[in-house]
C-alpha cells in the first residue's frame, strides 16, 4: 500500500517541523517522517538558547544578522515557547579585553543591542554572579523550549492536512531512473512498513544527514561534533549567562523552566548514535561554569545530555567544531532530493523558509512564506511564564517536580499516537526533574493504561526501557544528592516493585 | 550549651540504630538515640528482607562473602536478633510473619513478586497469591497505585474502586483509624459479588492499629485481605518506624531528633562526647560508648563527592570501589552498584577499623560489604547488626 | 538553598498532620521544595494554598537532609501575606499580645462573655472558630506580680503569652522550682515572642516584638543571666526565628543561653540529688499521658521533662510524640481551619485515650486547650507534676511563702485548672 503526497520530510527536529509548517501554510501537500519523537536529534539536545547572535558577532556576522533577525521574529510568533530572559556576556579576569572591543564592534555592526553593565549592576540584576567580574555586557538572548517549538509547528501542519508520523524510521528511499519518489519508513511499535511517494524528498535530519543522502545516492559533507550538557536542579540564574571571550567549553548558561543548562563540549564524532557521556565532560562543563557562576561548583546535577551537531564541513579543513560555520546551506541534489544541512535552532524558521523557497521553485509553485507573520498555533492552552505563576492551582499532581497533573498527562496521550513516556515528557515534562521520572513514570504509565492506551502486558517493558533511558543521562553525573536520590529509586524499583528479579 | 551524660549514645535512628538502642535500653542502661531525621526504613516495604538472593536465607549466610556483615555477626547472631525482632513486634501489636528458613513472595504494586522473609500481618495473606482469586481494591483518585499493572500480570483477578473521599495514601490511612470508616467499607466490600478468594489492597489500613482493622475485615466479610506496599510515603513503612521508636521510649530511652552530629571528641582511643548541632543551640552528649548507625547513601552516613566517599559523623575510612567511573555499571538493572559496597569495614566486635576508637561501634548499611540490594538483605542486616554491635557494646559497658 | 538536597523521599508527607486531612494543602513536600523551585522568579505569589500549613514544624524535624521544609513554606507565608490582604483572623491572632493584655485586665467580665453563644457569634465573623473554647484570662497575671525571687544561679524567665495571662498559677510553680534549686530568678517586662504574628503573616509585628525581647535578653545575658522559657513555641522562636528569619541583632548568643526550664533543672536537681544521696524528688501517684509538643520536637533539645518525670516515684508515664494536637498555636481557632484542627484534635486525643492514663500531659498550652478539650480529661504542665512531686517530697521547702498562702485563700484570682 502506497500513499501520495507532493513534499516528504524526513527529520522532525525543529528545521523538519518548520518547513512542515511553512509547507502547509503555502498549501503544499506534505508528509513529515520522523524516527523517534520530535526533537529527538540535536533540536532536543541543545541549550535551548535563542540567540541574539553576540555569540557569533566576531566571527560570523552572517550569522549573527540572522539570529537577531530570527530573535525578534520568535518573541513576537513564539510567546509560549520563549522566555524573554535577556543574556549577559560577562568578562572574568584575564579575558582578553580586545575581544571584548570587537565584541561590541560587532554586535553594533550587526545590529544587536548592547548594554554595557557595571560589576555592581550585573550582580544585582544576577546575584549568583562570580563577584569578581569585570563587567557585563546585556544582550537580548532568551531562553526557548525546542520541544514545544516542533510542536507547535506540527500542530499547524496536521491542521491544514499535512501529514506528521512520529515513531517511523525511513527505511528506504526508492528511487525510479535515479529520481527519488518516495519512501519507505518501519514504524517502531509494531514493524509495520508503510510506503510514502512524493515528488520531492526533503532531508531535514540534522546529523543524520548523510546517511540519508547516502539512501538516495547522494553524499553531503559533514563534521559531527559531539556537545554535552548538564542540567541543575533548580535556576542558579534567570538570565541567559555567557562567557565574554571566544566560544570555548562550557562557556553558556540558559535558565529554561525550572532548571539551568549549562554547555558545552566540543569533541568529534564518527556517528550521531550511541552517544555516551564521559563523566569527565561534566567536570569539564561544571568546573568552566562555575568560573561565571560559582554556584555550579557545589550544586546538584540532575543529569548529562549531549548531542551531535549537524555543521557542516568546510572544505578542507578539520577544525573545531565551534570555528565551523553556523550558517546553513541548502543543497539540491538534483536527484529529487533537497537537504539542508547546518544551522541552529534559533534560526530553523528561516532554514525553512529557504528549503521551502527552492522547493517551490522546483515543484513550479509561487506562494510567498507567512511564518514570520502568523503565531503559532495551539500555544493558548500552554502554560506560560513567569514560572512562578503555575502555583496558583495544584490538582491531582503526578509530577512533582515540574507540575504536571493527571489531566495534563491524560490530554497529552490523548493527542499522542503511539504509547511512550518519552513522548509524555515531552509534551507535559513529566519526569524532567530532580527525580528524573524515577516516581512519576510509574503513575504515568498507570495512567495510560487506565485510558486503555497502552497494553498493559508491554507496560513493564516500556518502564524497563524508559528507566535505562533515564540512567544513562544521569549517571555520569552520579555523586552528591543526586546519587543519593538515584539509590532511593533504585531502592524503590528493586526493593519495592521487584523489577530486578528476573520479572517484567 | 545543654550537656546531657549517658552510658550510650547511639547515631542514627533507622532499623539498625533502633535495634540496637531498644536492646541496650531494655538491658537499663542509660541510652539516647540522636537522629538527624526520620529513617529511610518509613519509605520500605516495612517487610524484613532476610536474605532475598537465597531460598533459604539462613543457610545462604554461610555462602556469603567472608566480609559480609552476615558472616561477621554470625549466623547464631543473626537468628537471635530476628527473633527477638518477631517477639519485640508482637509486643508493640505489629506482629510480624515469616519462617527464617524459607523466604517467601508477596504481591507487589507492579503485579511482580517480592521475594522477602518476614512480613507484617497485614501481608501475610499476599503469600501465595497465584494460587487463588485476587479481587484488588482501590480508591478513587489514588495516584501510587493502579490496579491495571496487576490484573494484566495475573489471570485470575478482578477490580473495584472505593471512593473514600480522600486520595492520599496517609489520608487513607487516617481514615482507616477510625471503626466507622472500617465499618462503611466492610459494608461496600460486603454489597460487591466476588469469586471466592482473597481481597488485596494497597498498604493503607491504618496506622495505629492494622491488626484489629483487619481483624475487623476479616470478620465482616468471610474473606482474607491483605496490602500490597505502595511507592512512598509507605504505611507499613512508618508503623515498623513508629513501633521500634515506642518501643524504644517506652523502655526509658531518650530520643534526640532533627539532631545531626556536628562534631566529636576523642581522647586516647576512646569517643568522649559528640556535639548535636541542634535546630537553635548545639548541645553536647557524653557518654561511654557509642553506636554509629546512620545509614549508607539514602540515610546519610555515607556521603559522595565527585571523587570520594566521605563518612559523615567521625570521618572514618571508608572503603570505595574505584574511582567515580566505576561506581555505577551502565545497565540500570544490574543486581547491585559497585557503589553498594562502599562503607565502614569492621572487626569482630562491629569496631570500626583504622581509627582506633575502642568505644565506637558501628551497623546497618554503613557497614561495608554489604552489598544490600544484590543480596536483598536490607531490614535483616539492620535489625543484625544492630543487635550483635548492641551486644558487643555492653560487654564493654558491663 | 536548603531545597536541592530534598531527595523527594516523602518523610515529610508521612509527618505532615494537615495534609493527611486537608487535601486542599498539596503537602510539604510539593508545597516547600517542589513548589521552591518555581518561586525563584521574585514574581508576585499566586500560592495561596501555603496557608494551610500550620507551621507544627514535624516536616522539618522528619527531614533527614536538612532540607528546612516549614521555614520554606513560612516564608512562602510570609511573601504571600505582605503582596495579598489578610482575612481579619489573622490580624486578630498577630495581635494575640495586645488583646490578651485586654483581655487580662478586664478578665471577670471577660471570662463570662467569652463562652457566650452571642460572643462567639461574634467572634466567628471575625473568622475565629467556636471550638475549642478560648482560654480563660487572669487578673493576676505573671506580669503584674513581682520582678524577681530567690537567689544563686541568675536566670531571668520568659513565661510567654499562655503563663502570663492565662495560667500565671503555673508560671509561679515555674518560678518557684526554679529558686527551689538554687536560682535568682528575673521576671522582666516582655512582650509576646512574636509567633502568633509570624504565624498570622505579619512580619513586621513580629520583629517589633523580638527586637524588643531581644535587646532586653542581651541586657541579661551580658550581665551572666541565663534565659529559661516554659513555652516551646516561645523557646523555638527566641532560639531559632530571632537569629534566622526574623534576623535579629544578638539574637544568636541570646539563643546560646536559653533553656527549656527542664533542660535547665535537669542537672541542678541530680546534683541535689546526689548531694542528698537520693534518687527521687518525689511521689506522685498518677499515669500520665505525656503529649509531645510538635514544638518541643522542633527545638532539637530531646523530651527533658521525660528526665524529671523518671525521678518521680509512682509516677507511669507514656511518651506520644506521633501526632500533632491541631491546634499549632493561633492555627486551630481560625474558622478557615476549624475541620482540620477538629479532626487531628480527635486523633491526638485518641492516642491520648487509648493509653488508659488518667491525665494528659503537655508542655504546650495550645497542646493542653486541645487535648483537654478533646480527650476531656483534664490536661496538666509538665511544671505543675514536678511541682507537686517536689512539694511533697525529700527536697520540699516546707515553708509556705505569704503569697502562697494568701493565694492559696483564693483560688480563683490566682487561677488553675477549672
Amino acid at each position: 500500500m502506497s500513499t501520495r503526497t507532493d513534499v516528504i520530510i524526513i527529520g522532525g527536529g525543529a528545521t523538519g517541523c518548520g518547513i512542515a509548517r511553512d509547507l502547509a501554510l503555502r498549501g503544499v501537500p506534505h508528509y513529515l517522517v520522523e524516527r523517534g519523537d520530535f526533537a529527538s536529534g540535536a533540536t532536543g539536545a541543545c541549550h535551548g538558547l535563542l540567540h541574539s547572535g553576540a555569540r557569533y558577532a566576531v566571527r560570523d556576522k552572517e550569522a549573527a544578522r540572522e539570529c537577531i533577525t530570527e530573535n525578534a521574529i520568535l518573541k513576537t510568533i513564539a510567546k509560549k515557547c520563549v522566555e524573554v530572559t535577556g543574556g549577559l556576556f560577562v568578562r572574568l579576569p584575564g579575558d582578553s579585553k580586545r575581544y571584548r572591543d570587537e565584541f561590541l564592534k560587532s554586535c553594533e555592526a550587526t545590529g544587536i543591542e548592547t548594554v554595557i553593565l557595571s560589576p555592581s549592576k550585573a550582580l544585582e540584576l544576577v546575584p549568583s554572579l562570580n563577584p569578581a567580574i569585570e563587567e557585563a555586557v546585556r544582550v537580548p538572548d532568551c531562553s526557548i523550549d525546542p520541544f514545544r517549538l516542533c510542536l507547535l509547528n506540527a500542530t499547524t501542519s496536521r491542521r491544514l492536512g499535512g501529514n506528521i508520523l512520529t515513531h517511523h524510521e525511513v527505511v528506504e528511499i526508492i528511487r525510479e531512473k535515479g529520481r527519488c519518489v518516495g519512501i519507505r519508513a518501519r514504524e517502531r511499535l509494531t514493524g509495520e512498513i508503510k510506503e510514502i511517494r512524493g515528488r520531492i524528498v526533503v532531508n531535514a535530519s540534522g546529523a543524520w544527514g548523510d546517511r540519508v543522502a547516502r539512501m538516495a545516492g547522494s553524499r553531503v559533507p559533514m563534521a559531527l561534533s559531539k556537545g554535552s550538557l548538564v542540567i541543575t536542579n533548580h535556576r542558579l540564574t534567570n538570565v541567559v549567562i555567557n562567557r565574554l571571550r571566544p566560544p570555548s567549553d562550557g562557556d553558556i548558561i540558559v535558565p529554561n523552566e525550572a532548571v539551568c543548562l549549562a554547555g558545552t563540549t566540543s569533541i568529534p564524532v564518527d556517528s550521531p548514535d550511541n552517544l555516551e557521556i564521559d563523566p569527565s565532560e561534566v567536570d569539564t562543563v561544571t568546573t568552566q561554569a562555575e568560573q561565571m557562576v560559582p554556584a555550579f561548583g557545589t550544586t546538584r546535577l540532575i543529569r548529562a545530555y549531549t548531542g551531535v551537531r549537524p555543521l557542516l564541513k568546510a572544505s578542507g579543513t578539520e577544525a573545531d567544531g565551534r570555528s565551523i560555520s553556523r550558517g546553513f546551506q541548502i543543497i539540491d541534489h538534483k536527484n529529487g532530493m533537497i537537504s539542508i544541512l547546518g544551522g541552529k535552532l534559533t534560526t530553523y524558521r528561516l532554514m525553512a523558509e529557504k528549503t521551502v523557497d527552492v522547493v517551490m521553485d522546483v515543484l513550479g509553485f509561487k506562494v510567498p512564506c507567512r511564518t514570520a507573520e502568523l503565531p503559532l498555533e495551539g500555544q493558548d492552552e500552554l502554560s506560560g511564564y513567569p514560572l512562578s505563576k503555575r502555583l496558583s492551582k495544584l490538582d491531582d499532581i503526578v509530577c512533582e517536580c515540574e507540575l504536571v497533573s493527571r489531566s495534563d498527562v491524560q490530554r497529552a496521550v490523548n493527542a499522542m499516537a503511539t504509547p511512550y513516556v518519552g513522548d509524555i515528557q515531552h509534551r507535559t515534562r513529566l519526569g524532567m526533574g530532580p527525580c528524573q521520572g524515577g516516581f512519576c513514570t510509574y503513575r504515568a504509565l498507570g495512567i495510560m493504561q487506565e485510558m486503555g492506551r497502552v497494553d498493559p502486558d508491554v507496560s513493564l517493558s516500556i518502564l524497563k526501557e524508559f528507566l535505562q533511558r533515564r540512567f544513562k543521562g544521569i549517571r555520569p553525573a552520579l555523586w552528591g544528592d543526586q546519587l543519593r536520590e538515584e539509590q532511593l529509586i533504585e531502592s524503590i524499583y528493586m526493593g519495592i516493585l521487584a523489577m530486578g528479579q528476573g520479572h517484567g | 550549651m545543654g550537656e546531657h551524660g549517658y552510658d550510650v549514645v547511639i547515631i542514627g535512628g533507622g532499623v539498625a540504630g533502633l535495634t540496637a538502642s531498644i536492646y541496650l535500653a531494655g538491658k537499663g542502661f542509660r541510652t539516647a538515640l540522636v537522629s538527624r531525621g526520620d529513617p529511610a526504613c518509613c519509605l520500605s516495604t516495612g517487610c524484613i528482607d532476610v536474605l532475598g538472593a537465597h531460598e533459604d536465607p539462613m543457610k545462604g549466610i554461610d555462602r556469603l562473602p567472608r566480609n559480609h556483615p552476615y558472616r561477621i555477626a554470625g549466623r547464631r547472631t543473626v537468628i537471635d536478633a530476628l527473633e527477638a525482632f518477631l517477639g519485640l513486634m508482637e509486643e508493640r501489636g505489629l506482629p510480624y510473619r515469616g519462617s527464617l528458613g524459607r523466604n517467601t513472595g508477596i504481591l507487589t504494586p507492579i503485579g511482580t513478586t517480592k521475594t522477602t522473609c518476614l512480613v507484617p500481618i497485614t501481608m501475610e495473606a499476599s503469600s501465595g497469591f497465584t494460587t487463588t482469586h485476587i479481587h484488588v481494591v482501590s480508591f478513587k483518585g489514588l495516584r501510587d497505585f493502579y490496579p491495571s499493572y496487576i490484573t494484566s500480570r495475573l489471570a485470575n483477578t478482578s477490580v473495584s474502586v472505593f471512593d473514600a473521599g480522600t486520595s492520599s495514601t496517609l489520608g487513607l490511612a487516617t481514615k482507616f483509624d477510625e471503626p466507622s470508616f472500617v465499618d462503611d467499607f466492610c459494608a461496600w466490600l460486603s454489597g460487591l459479588e466476588l469469586p471466592p478468594g482473597k481481597i488485596a489492597v494497597p498498604a493503607v489500613l491504618g496506622l495505629k492499629d492494622p491488626k484489629a482493622v483487619l481483624q475487623r475485615i476479616r470478620a465482616s466479610t468471610g474473606r482474607e485481605i491483605f496490602e500490597i506496599p505502595t511507592l512512598p510515603p509507605s504505611v507499613p513503612g512508618i508503623r515498623l518506624f513508629r513501633a521500634l521508636k515506642d518501643a524504644f521510649l517506652a523502655r526509658g530511652g531518650h530520643l534526640y531528633w532533627g539532631n545531626a552530629v556536628a562534631s566529636v571528641e576523642t581522647r586516647s582511643g576512646q569517643v568522649e562526647a559528640i556535639t548535636m548541632a541542634g535546630p537553635c543551640r548545639p548541645s553536647r552528649a557524653h557518654a561511654r560508648a557509642f553506636i554509629l548507625a546512620t545509614g549508607s547513601f539514602v540515610g546519610g552516613g555515607l556521603f559522595a563527592q565527585r571523587g570520594s566517599v566521605r563518612e559523615t559523623v567521625f570521618d572514618l575510612d571508608v572503603k570505595v570501589p574505584g574511582p567515580r567511573r566505576d561506581w555505577f555499571l551502565n545497565d540500570f538493572f544490574s543486581p547491585g552498584h559497585p557503589v553498594e559496597a562502599s562503607g565502614i569495614e569492621v572487626d569482630s566486635s562491629f569496631r570500626p577499623l583504622g581509627c582506633g576508637l575502642k568505644n565506637l561501634f558501628a551497623c546497618g548499611s554503613i557497614l561495608a560489604h554489604g552489598e544490600i540490594m544484590r543480596h536483598r538483605c536490607g531490614h535483616g542486616l539492620a535489625i543484625a547488626t544492630g543487635s550483635a554491635a548492641a551486644r558487643a557494646c555492653e560487654r564493654l559497658l558491663s | 538553598m536548603s531545597f536541592e538536597h530534598c531527595m523527594r523521599c516523602t518523610v515529610c508527607v508521612e509527618n505532615c498532620p494537615v495534609a493527611k486531612v486537608e487535601p486542599r494543602f498539596p503537602g510539604p513536600k510539593q508545597a516547600g521544595p517542589d513548589a521552591q523551585r518555581f518561586r525563584l522568579d521574585g514574581e508576585k505569589s499566586v500560592d495561596a494554598w501555603v496557608n494551610y500549613c500550620s507551621h507544627c514544624m514535624r516536616c522539618q524535624v522528619a527531614c533527614p537532609y536538612g532540607v528546612e521544609v516549614a521555614d520554606i513554606i513560612l516564608k512562602a507565608r510570609l511573601k504571600y501575606s505582605k503582596e495579598h490582604f489578610s482575612p481579619l483572623s489573622s490580624h486578630l491572632f498577630a495581635n494575640a499580645y495586645h488583646l490578651s493584655k485586654m483581655g487580662s485586665l478586664a478578665a471577670p467580665v471577660m471570662n463570662r462573655i467569652t463562652p457566650l453563644p452571642v460572643f462567639k457569634q461574634a467572634m466567628g465573623l471575625l473568622g475565629v472558630s467556636d471550638v475549642p473554647d478560648l482560654p480563660e484570662f487572669r487578673f493576676l497575671s505573671l506580669e503584674r506580680t513581682r520582678r524577681s525571687k530567690g537567689r544563686g544561679r541568675r536566670v531571668v524567665f520568659f513565661h510567654g503569652c499562655h503563663l502570663n495571662f492565662n495560667r500565671p498559677d503555673i508560671g509561679r510553680k515555674a518560678i518557684d522550682l526554679l529558686v527551689a534549686f538554687g536560682c535568682r530568678v528575673a521576671i522582666p517586662r516582655q512582650q509576646c515572642c512574636g509567633l502568633p504574628a509570624l504565624g498570622n503573616g505579619d512580619l513586621e509585628m513580629a520583629r517589633k516584638f523580638a527586637l524588643k525581647n531581644a535587646s532586653m535578653l542581651t541586657r541579661y545575658v551580658n550581665r551572666g543571666f541565663d534565659v529559661v522559657y516554659s513555652c516551646p513555641s516561645c523557646g523555638l522562636t527566641l532560639t531559632r526565628e530571632y537569629p534566622g528569619i526574623l534576623d535579629v541583632p544578638g539574637a544568636r548568643k541570646v539563643a546560646e543561653n536559653t533553656y527549656h526550664i527542664f533542660e535547665y533543672l535537669l542537672p541542678l536537681v541530680q546534683d541535689r540529688l546526689d548531694a542528698k544521696g537520693l534518687r527521687s524528688i518525689g511521689r506522685v501517684e498518677a499515669s500520665i499521658a505525656y503529649h509531645v509538643p510538635c514544638h518541643l520536637r522542633a527545638l532539637g533539645i530531646g523530651y527533658p521533662s521525660v528526665g524529671l518525670f523518671e525521678m518521680i516515684d509512682g509516677l507511669s508515664f507514656t511518651v506520644l510524640d506521633n501526632d500533632c494536637c491541631g491546634l499549632s498555636g493561633t492555627y486551630g481557632f481560625k474558622k478557615r481551619n476549624r475541620e482540620t484542627a477538629a479532626k487531628l484534635g480527635a486523633i491526638a486525643a485518641g492516642a491520648v485515650r487509648e493509653t488508659g492514663c488518667e491525665l494528659v500531659v503537655s508542655d504546650c498550652g495550645a497542646c493542653r486547650i486541645q487535648l483537654g478539650h478533646y480527650a476531656a480529661m483534664p490536661a496538666m504542665d509538665p511544671i505543675e507534676i514536678v511541682a507537686d512531686a517536689v512539694s511533697s517530697g525529700p527536697l520540699a521547702n516546707k515553708r509556705r511563702t505569704l503569697a502562697e498562702r494568701v493565694a492559696s485563700l483564693f483560688p480563683s484570682i490566682k487561677g488553675g485548672t477549672p
